[in-house]
């Protein structure tokens, strides 16, 4: 049995200590905003804030989480809309698909909240989550959108 | 929820109209909307594209499935122009199976895929826009006792100016609905759209920031059990037996089930249903394919290159002038199989009942899903309801529904609704992949002119192996050759032969289909003859283009935002080159050119400049965004996806094995929409084949090395030094 706090709410979930974050929130707490792509941390479609750092939850532990924060793209405002980097991606039309969206806020959210005016090069590095419909130009926009959202 | 019954209530008008074979329902109010994730009720029975509510909310279920291609936007926006609504007010749906929703191809077929929603349901779609508006007005000039043409409608609302009255859509809705539709509408005349040809916010936008889009991986049903599978890794192989004793004794785990060619666990979560089903000890018998190899395969099809196939075009005798041609260029291309890598991996959740069943299956034929549905359950018809979520990827992989079959297999084992999910190494190992071709071209130049061509391709492809009703020559399967014939060049003798081979593991639809082989070769090939006749690229092309052809104008657009230069430049240290494709395919022409420099070895792509002709635009925003995301997806396969076989297996697996682009590889895209004289194209595909010959061409000038056999990862490309100097050319 682990204790898990999500979104501001206290879980106790009972599963294996192996058990990735990732399918402890959509399995057994039903979060399915947060996404499956590979399982080997390679996509991002996963990624959700643990302490407001974006991590990939697809090979992050239960055990490993302990008492941080998550915070999953369910969370990341409270009307799912009044974050600065979701009010960026409703602006700019960045989804298509949308599948590995949740992953791409998450991380676009994480990196703003490090570093509120990043440049080109640092939202290259820092965002890494792969897109399969190549919305990669969209994104970046959204980035620099979101920062300048911050600032207003 | 309200799940009312709609049908059921009587006051739903179901009229089919002349031509169309659509109808429309006006719907009883309902105290709460639909959240977008649900089906709607009795999807099976209700029979409309529009319904609308007291507080003017229109729900419209659209027959196409959103993929990221912008059919939930695209396609209520032409519904929306005619009926003179206001687009931010529709909710957007699913349609379920019904022959109502069979809009394309004179209305007998529903599919998404072939860049087809919007080129053909367009007038289909405009029809039931101008029937709503018709009904509508036709209520407000009943209600006020009036001549409906002296009322006006704008955006959502029915005026009388005369007296100053006015009536929402909302409002007028439940009147109109007591109404016969009209056998015939007016449609409007183009150039009053106010709608087509605007960018609209994407209806998806909002549901797609927050996480609550629903996919087909998130659907939870009550007493659900989640499940996980390991297929036969060599195809057609089965499974010999199995020893499940450890995997059942796992936590969570409620079975383990043996599907013949696979064998699936069962549990309370997906990661339990996974570990167990890699606690599974199965022997597999490997079947006739457990020695094929993909290379080997490969030397079989470069023996073929010479034969004489079935002609799939034959104009004047190019064999002939070749053998009489001064100079003649000769290339043989080589393309792999590729995986669609789609982000969301297969799934589906099934709950087959004695008395019924539902199928949550993300797919690009939701016809083709009902009817598995019914071989595979013997349940009829009329018991099945196939619910199509938001799809997390398409491009062509979800036309084949095996993951469909799975689900419902083991939900029937289960006696429960089982939800099946592929891990990503059972997705990339387990497609229907873009067939691995090879195409010999041959050509004969004098004068700076291309006076023969003569192309073979041999392979096989997924038209005839998939959808052979469709074909009216199985050996004429237009999947394998199509972008090879009916060129816009202007050369008088041509001739394609295609050598059928028949490649035994699964091969599919992957984004433009044999545009995908044929962009590359065909391109490549105009390169290396304007080479030969020591022609500029541009300039060889613009030569063999008729004046005032579609062809010629995207061409030049293209060559005019890219600021085309000819010849090795530098730039940013660099030296770059300009590489151009010009390839049509699904009804539009795309011209485009790509700047290219070498780095560690391999191609570095700084900027595709991209102009598509497509006739008639209904969104420019989305169809730029698909060019970006076609080239995306193009330029992808060209740099680094490959899959290969080997002893039956396919030796990629996840995205460690099978990366696709990144972000920090994906080029700056501008693209330029124009509408010259042609019917309306499609959108989704087309911007994909062009774009490995315009880097193969750049990478060409550059290096002297002309890559012929994709990806370009194969290889280390030498390296080009700056040399300050100045466009040559």
């Amino acid at each position: 049995m682990y204790r898990l706090k999500v979104n501001g709410q206290t879980h106790e979930v009972d599963v294996e200590a192996d058990t990735p974050l990732l399918w402890v929130l959509r399995d057994t707490l039903g979060l399915t905003g947060t996404k499956y792509g590979c399982g080997i941390a390679a996509c991002g479609a996963c990624t959700v804030h643990v302490d407001g750092t974006a991590q990939r939850s697809c090979v992050l532990p239960v055990e490993a989480v302990g008492e941080a924060e998550v915070t999953t793209i369910e969370g990341l405002s409270p009307d799912g809309k009044s974050h600065p980097v979701q009010r960026a991606w409703v602006e700019l039309d960045v989804p298509q698909c949308g599948y590995c969206q949740s992953g791409q806020i998450m991380a676009a959210a994480g990196l703003l909240a490090g570093n509120a005016d990043p440049s080109p090069n640092e939202v290259r590095d820092g965002i890494t989550n792969l897109c399969r419909c190549g919305t990669y130009e969209r994104i970046h926009a959204g980035v620099k959108r979101a920062a300048e959202l911050m600032k207003a | 929820m309200t799940t009312m019954p709609l049908s059921r209530r009587g006051l739903i008008k179901s009229t089919a109209l002349a031509g169309g074979g659509f109808a429309l329902a006006f719907a009883l109010p309902l105290t709460t909307r639909y959240a977008l994730a649900e089906t709607p009720p009795e999807t099976s029975r209700v029979t409309a594209f529009l319904e609308i509510y007291p507080d003017g909310t229109v729900r419209f279920l659209n027959p196409f499935a959103e993929m990221g291609q912008g059919v939930y936007t695209a396609i209520p926006q032409v519904v929306a122009e005619e009926m003179d609504a206001d687009l931010a007010r529709f909710i957007v749906m699913q349609a379920p199976v019904a022959p109502e929703y069979k809009v394309l191809f004179d209305g007998t077929l529903r599919f998404t895929g072939g860049s087809t929603s919007v080129r053909g349901s367009f007038g289909a779609m405009r029809n039931a826009g101008a029937t709503a508006r018709a009904m509508l007005l036709t209520a407000a000039a009943e209600r006020w006792g009036v001549d409906p043409s002296e009322l006006a409608v704008e955006n959502h609302v029915v005026r009388h100016a005369a007296s100053d009255r006015e009536a929402g859509f909302g409002d007028l809705a439940q009147q109109a609905a007591a109404l016969e539709p009209p056998r015939e509408v007016t449609l409007k005349d183009e150039k009053d759209f106010r709608l087509i040809g605007q960018s609209p916010p994407r209806t998806d936008t909002p549901l797609k920031v927050n996480g609550t889009a629903w996919f087909g991986i998130d659907t939870k049903v009550e007493g659900m059990v989640h499940a996980a599978i390991r297929q036969c890794p060599v195809f057609e192989g089965k499974v010999a037996s199995i020893d499940d004793a450890a995997a059942r004794k796992l936590p969570g785990v409620v079975d383990v089930v043996n599907l013949d060619n696979a064998v699936a666990a069962l549990a309370d979560s997906w990661w339990r249903a996974k570990k167990a089903v890699d606690a599974v000890d199965i022997t597999w018998d490997e079947g006739p394919l457990a020695d094929f190899s993909s290379e080997g395969m490969l030397n079989d099809q470069m023996a073929r290159v010479d034969e004489t196939g079935v002609p799939a075009e034959d104009e004047g005798d190019a064999p002939k002038a070749l053998r009489g041609a001064e100079t003649v260029v000769e290339a043989t291309y080589v393309l792999p199989f590729l995986a669609h890598a789609t982000m969301e991996p297969m799934n589906c959740t099934a709950d087959v009942r004695a008395d019924g069943c539902d199928v949550w299956a993300p797919n690009q034929g939701a016809d083709s899903v009902a009817t598995l549905a019914e071989q595979v359950t013997g349940l009829p018809h009329d018991r099945i309801r196939v619910h199509t979520p938001y799809l997390g990827g398409g491009f062509g992989r979800r036309f084949i529904i095996d993951y469909a079959a799975q689900a419902m297999l083991l939900s029937m084992k289960a006696k429960r609704p089982v939800k099946l999910v592929w891990s990503r190494e059972e997705d990339t190992t387990h497609d229907y992949y873009r067939p691995q071709t090879v195409v010999k071209a041959r050509g004969a130049v004098k004068d700076g002119r291309i006076q023969a061509t003569h192309i073979t391709v041999v392979g096989d492809g997924p038209l005839r192996r998939h959808m052979k009703q469709f074909l009216a020559d199985p050996d004429l399967d237009e999947s394998v050759f199509e972008g090879l014939v009916t060129k816009p060049y202007q050369i008088e003798a041509r001739r394609t032969d295609y050598v059928y081979h028949e490649i035994p593991v699964p091969i599919g639809f992957w984004r433009s289909v044999g545009n995908s082989v044929s962009g590359y070769a065909y391109e490549s090939f105009m390169d290396e003859m304007a080479h030969a006749a020591g022609a500029d690229p541009m300039d060889f092309r613009l030569a063999h283009l008729g004046e005032g052809s579609s062809a010629r104008g995207v061409l030049e657009k293209v060559r005019d935002i890219a600021g085309y230069k000819k010849g090795i430049y530098d730039a940013d240290g660099e030296r770059r080159v300009m590489g151009i494709a010009l390839h049509e395919s699904f009804g539009s022409m795309v011209g485009e050119i790509a700047e290219v420099s070498i780095e560690a070895g391999a191609p570095k792509v700084h900027k595709v400049w991209c102009a598509i002709d497509v006739g008639t635009v209904v969104n420019p925003a989305i169809v730029k965004a698909q060019l970006m995301s076609a080239i995306a997806y193009g330029l992808s396969a060209a740099l680094i996806e490959e899959v290969t076989l080997e002893k039956g297996r396919v030796q990629q697996a996840n995205f460690d094995t099978y990366p696709f682009l990144p972000p920090d590889r994906m080029p700056e895209v501008v693209a330029e929409v124009l509408t010259l004289d042609r019917p309306m194209g499609g959108v989704g595909e087309p911007g994909t084949p062009p774009i490995a010959a315009a880097v193969a061409n750049a990478v060409f000038q550059l290096t002297g090395e002309r890559v012929r056999r994709l990806p370009f990862g194969r290889r280390e490309l030498k390296q080009v030094e700056a040399e300050g100097a100045t466009v040559k050319g």
